[in-house]
């Protein structure tokens, strides 16, 4: 059900990007969506990746913007988890890396710290139903 | 099964989807993507327009009246304005005729409206709403050059700015005899071959030269500014700007070259 869901979302979010830049300051919906998706359950990078990389095409008319970094995120995050531990930190570091590229192909500052804060709270949205209680 | 694959598989298969990648770099997923897109974008902005005109309807009548009034002085001085730019229209040409200084006719012009850009700083790329327009027509705003469409379909039209790397304009100043090229680089331009002894001053508006054939010549492109010579080269590193601001224009206009000038 997550799967649909956030992908809908995420091509809304594109959909937001495209009709709205220049009017508002706006994060990058669907990155946040579909990288917060990847954080909160490995397995999802099988749904996420292909829509990272209709987000590069749509929004940047090219491939190797943030997916190539972003397909790289559930090898390392998988390594991470079994070296240190399922965790936060190694997460949030892979957040900064997977976003990194929104800087360097020319979003502004406040737009990609819009993006963090949507994709932590998309990542805690999406983690919840995952949550076991202790 | 082994649940841990070996690294050197996982390498390859990365290098695999890597090299896939950069080999449909150049193909045109992203513009057909955008265009399939543009009606989509359409029914998101509807509300939007639905509040315009709605509140054409709160306007009250003696707001409607000072409105019509104004439009009307409006029209008056727009009239004589035309007047006066066909004159100045003939004396240019005369003037190119004497002085020999090519004059590329024969673009049909038409106006487009914005319907998306692209996310960036500097919206790098646009979505415009028009009927006719092809590859490679020019996109100009009421300040000057804005870049070229890359593909249209179905009333609508995708757009590379000249911020784009892939687009390079050949550009002239009016009083120099200068040719030089400018290229995008993503949030500024880069004019080449300016040489040290004739490179202009910061701030000098550079135009169309209309060489090639592909731009309409005297066109605003862009602004100087910085200009720093380079030891031992010829040609000075010149910075500049755009001149057209399309990240907030709601409307562009489209020049579409006739067979005559293409011929």
């Amino acid at each position: 059900m997550t799967a649909p869901f956030v992908l809908l979302l995420s091509l809304l979010g594109i959909m937001l990007n495209l009709g709205l830049a220049g009017l508002v300051i706006q994060p990058d919906w669907s990155a946040a969506l579909l990288l917060a998706s990847i954080l909160a359950q490995r397995s999802n990078w099988v749904w996420a990746l292909p829509g990272f990389w209709v987000h590069d095409l749509a929004l940047h008319w090219s491939s190797l913007v943030c997916f190539p970094v972003v397909a790289l995120i559930p090898f390392f995050l998988a390594k991470a988890d079994a070296r240190l531990g399922p965790g936060r930190p190694q997460r949030v570091l892979l957040m900064f890396a997977g976003l990194f590229p929104l800087l360097w192909i020319g979003w502004s500052f406040p737009q990609w710290l819009l993006t963090m804060m949507v994709c932590t709270f998309a990542w805690y949205f999406i983690a919840r139903p995952n949550v076991k209680p202790a | 099964m082994s649940k841990h694959r070996s690294p050197l598989r996982i390498l390859a298969w990365s290098g695999l989807l890597l090299i896939l990648l950069i080999s449909i770099q150049q193909l045109p997923f992203g513009q057909r993507l955008n265009l399939g897109i543009a009606p989509l974008l359409s029914v998101l902005q509807a509300p939007g327009r639905w509040w315009q005109e709605a509140s054409l309807w709160l306007h009250e009548s003696s707001q409607l009246q000072s409105d019509y009034q104004h439009a009307t002085i409006r029209l008056e001085q727009q009239g004589a304005l035309i007047q006066e730019v066909k004159s100045l229209r003939e004396e240019n040409q005369k003037l190119r005729a004497l002085l020999g200084i090519q004059q590329i006719s024969g673009y049909n012009w038409h106006a487009a409206k914005v319907q998306g850009r692209s996310p960036d700083k500097m919206s790098q790329r646009l979505i415009l709403l028009v009927d006719r327009a092809a590859p490679d027509d020019v996109v100009v705003s009421s300040d000057g050059l804005v870049g070229l469409v890359d593909l249209a379909k179905s009333g609508s039209a995708v757009v590379r700015t000249i911020l784009d790397a892939a687009i390079a304009v050949p550009v002239t100043m009016p009083d120099k005899k200068l040719a030089a090229l400018v290229r995008g680089q993503g949030n500024r331009l880069m004019v080449d071959f300016v040489p040290i002894e004739n490179a202009p001053e910061v701030g000098s508006i550079l135009q169309t030269s209309g060489a090639g054939g592909m731009f309409p010549a005297g066109l605003s492109v862009a602004r100087i500014t910085n200009v720093e010579p380079i030891p031992g080269q010829v040609f000075a590193k010149v910075d500049a700007e755009p001149v057209a601001h399309w990240q907030r224009e709601s409307w562009l206009a489209i020049a579409s070259a006739t067979r005559k000038a293409v011929q």
